[in-house]
């Protein structure tokens, strides 16, 4: 007699699942085109800065009747944008009108002693573009201010010369430059990243499991294979897709950003040549002048095939039973309702998790096992989690997961011979007491 | 031997009792006839066996040991709702069904070909289920419940969406699966098909067993009391015998019963023979149809 255990049928289970989804077009496509997506999301950025650097300037003419030589400060600060000029107001209009010039202002006598001045444009041109005129005159009128009052240029140069603020990360190899912003940003990217996999993923899950009952293979299934077995092997096969999608995207990301780093800064032009182009804060130019990708550590990729891993668990289980309640995918939305909502809720509280990652809040949400998967990759992501913190979170999905198969196994049994009414959350209750 | 015992199961779902107290045994190497109305409790009984539902009462056995998981690999089901994967290819799903039930793929594909070249479909091989007709996406779940060599077969309406030529190809694999020394349990409706196919049969109605026993007893035990008459001339000598119940009535042939189960038979053949010309005369067996149809009214009535 011919007789297979119980682990031989999950593992034939499993190998069904993941050979037919990962031979799927759906997922090769997606695999091939995540990290291209994420190229692009790095490179469009740099190419459009590189675009608009050759883009002409905008033209302001100034007509300065300050006496004191505004106009000509402000012209040496920018030659290619200010435009100093002795033209009348009607003419300028007309200029304006035609296309010559793209903005022009009067310089008053008073200046320095107004709070307002007014630029003429055709309207539009960027906020930036009116900050930037904005900080350059307010300078210059300051010092004027200053200078009137009798204070001595040199003095009024040191009082003006700000600080800039660069932050170094102290570990026990030493300190290393931080990169608390980027890293802050990596933490969205790597939490919204889990989001988008859990809900993907989960909703495989609960397709396949439809699938298998519209169809009714599920009774050809059943009579070969435990319910509990074939619920196990499908979410384990789905896991293990979902599993080679992230290591390929990981191995190809980390490719494509070494390749990037250098062939970036390569490109990009240096630093001076953004300064001269347009005077920026010190913070951005130190930003746009180095493209070196901070080391992204071996721990942070475990992490977060960890949290992605320990997520789908918990809740293609559940996604498991909700599509074994029904008889086809439109009658599943309601139902899921408490399943995606704990999917969702932490994407709420991502930015606050993010900008105080060590504080009570993101710390006691974090460790709450439904929400654990997405907040505390972006905590590993943004600081330094205290290693009692990961164990918990580790522990409490752990003991999580288990419950919620044992829940969902209990539907399953039930769900999948059930057809025609659509149950209510009452019979499945009943589901889970009355199975044995 | 016994390949199949079931000894008084019962199933309720909440309130409804769908299998209230069923028995029957099933030699090996005999074909079974699970008989009964839509509804009747056959599908769970065959569910309950298959192992897909526990009895809430009662027990299994198959092959003298208690009925558990271990046995699904012995037996064969082909589900009366038919059930494939639309976009895997005929070979794949032959093989991961089989894989299923136990055997290992490299036998699976090698029985599976066979099978497929036996049925006429050896080019069907990589096709995509969704591209099969309805009669070839049959014949393929029907390999797939016969591939692994089960010892217990279990064919719930098995010649739905079958066309008579393959019906008859069909039946015979099933008689010859049985000579093999298989044991076939068949569901179904068609009462023909039953008494071509059955050795034994049990009727299933309202989740009891109502009737069973060898096609054979079970007739006998209805009764040869079916009269068949042929014959051409005026009918109207039959309006004389009010105690007639009439099962079939054309103008040229009558098939009827005595209500009061007393036989008149000489006085009937008497005026008969006076008033038409009679061709045909024929004390009768009822057929399997008519005792179905027959058990569940009287069934019916009584409740």
């Amino acid at each position: 007699m011919n007789r297979k255990t119980s682990t031989a049928k999950i593992w034939t289970i499993i190998r069904h699942e993941y050979t037919t989804k990962v031979k799927s077009k759906g997922f090769i496509i997606s695999t091939i085109l995540g990290p291209l997506i994420l190229l692009a999301l790095i490179a469009i950025p740099i190419i459009v800065t590189m675009l608009s650097m050759g883009e002409s300037e905008k033209k302001i003419a100034i007509i300065d009747n300050s006496g004191r030589n505004i106009g000509h400060k402000l012209f040496s600060i920018d030659t290619t944008k200010y435009l100093l000029t002795n033209s009348s107001l009607s003419e300028l209009r007309n200029q304006l009108l035609n296309r010559v010039i793209d903005g022009y202002f009067f310089i008053p006598e008073d200046i320095t002693t107004r709070s307002k001045i007014t630029i003429y444009t055709r309207g539009g041109g960027g906020i930036a573009f009116i900050a930037k005129i904005e900080k350059n005159l307010s300078r210059i009128i300051r010092h004027e201010r200053l200078s009137e009052a009798g204070l001595d240029p040199n003095f009024i140069d040191m009082a003006d010369k700000g600080i800039e603020v660069q932050t170094e990360k102290l570990t026990e190899e030493g300190s290393k430059k931080d990169y608390a912003e980027v890293f802050a940003g990596v933490g969205y990217f790597l939490g919204f990243m889990i989001y988008m996999m859990m809900f993907m993923y989960g909703s495989l899950v609960m397709r396949s499991v439809i699938e298998e009952k519209a169809n009714r293979i599920i009774e050809v299934i059943a009579s070969s294979a435990k319910p509990f077995e074939i619920m196990f092997g499908k979410v384990v096969g789905i896991g293990a897709v979902g599993l080679t999608q992230v290591i390929v995207w990981v191995v190809l990301s980390l490719g494509i950003l070494s390749l990037v780093g250098p062939v970036a800064s390569m490109i990009a032009p240096s630093p001076d040549t953004f300064t001269a182009g347009m005077p920026i804060d010190g913070r951005e130019a130190s930003f746009m002048q180095n493209f070196e990708i901070p080391e992204i550590s071996i721990w942070l990729i475990l992490g977060f095939i960890f949290y992605f891993l320990s997520g789908y668990f918990i809740y293609s289980t559940l996604f498991a039973a909700v599509g074994s309640a029904v008889d086809q995918e439109a009658d599943a939305q309601q139902l899921m309702t408490p399943i995606t909502l704990p999917i969702i809720i932490p994407i709420l509280f991502i930015g606050s998790v993010i900008s105080n990652p060590d504080g009570v809040l993101a710390v006691v949400l974090s460790l709450i096992p439904f929400f654990s998967p997405i907040l505390m990759i972006v905590r590993v992501a943004a600081t330094d989690v205290p290693l009692w913190q990961i164990l918990s979170s580790v522990l409490l999905m752990i003991s999580t997961f288990l419950g919620c198969l044992w829940v969902a196994a209990k539907i399953y049994r039930t769900g999948i011979l059930m057809y025609g009414k659509k149950p209510s959350f009452k019979d499945i209750f009943k589901w889970v007491k009355l199975a044995k | 031997m016994f390949a199949l015992r079931i000894e008084g199961i019962k199933k309720s779902f909440g309130e409804y009792n769908a299998v209230k107290n069923v028995s029957f045994s099933v030699e090996k190497g005999k074909v079974y006839g699970l008989l009964g109305p839509n509804g009747a409790g056959k599908t769970t009984t065959i569910r309950m066996i298959t192992n897909i539902l526990i009895p809430d009462e009662g027990n299994i056995y198959i092959f003298d040991e208690p009925a558990g998981p271990i046995h699904q690999n012995i037996i064969g089901y082909l589900p009366e709702e038919r059930g494939l994967y639309k976009k895997l290819k005929v070979i794949e799903q032959l093989v991961y069904f089989a894989q299923l039930k136990g055997m290992n793929s490299f036998d699976a594909k090698k029985k599976a070909r066979e099978w497929l070249n036996k049925l006429d479909a050896g080019s069907w091989e990589n096709k995509k289920i969704q591209e099969l007709s309805k009669g070839m996406q049959q014949k393929v779940q029907f390999i797939s419940t016969v591939l692994h060599e089960p010892d217990i077969l279990i064919f719930d309406e098995p010649f739905s969406g079958f066309d008579p030529i393959n019906t008859e190809i069909l039946k015979k694999i099933i008689l010859d699966l049985k000579d093999m020394g298989k044991t076939i349990v068949l569901s179904t409706h068609i009462m023909e098909q039953a008494e071509q196919l059955c050795d034994d049969i049990c009727l299933i109605n309202k989740g009891s067993i109502v009737l069973d026993g060898s096609i054979r007893e079970v007739k006998s035990n209805y009764g040869r009391d079916l009269i068949i008459i042929e014959f051409e001339g005026d009918d109207s000598f039959i309006n004389d015998f009010s105690n007639l119940k009439f099962i079939n009535r054309t103008k040229n042939r009558i098939e009827f019963r005595f209500t009061d189960g007393q036989f008149f038979v000489n006085d009937f053949l008497q005026k008969a023979i006076q008033s038409v010309q009679l061709y045909k005369f024929e004390l009768s067996e009822p057929s399997l149809n008519e005792i179905f149809i027959d058990t569940v009214t009287k069934q019916e009535l009584n409740q």
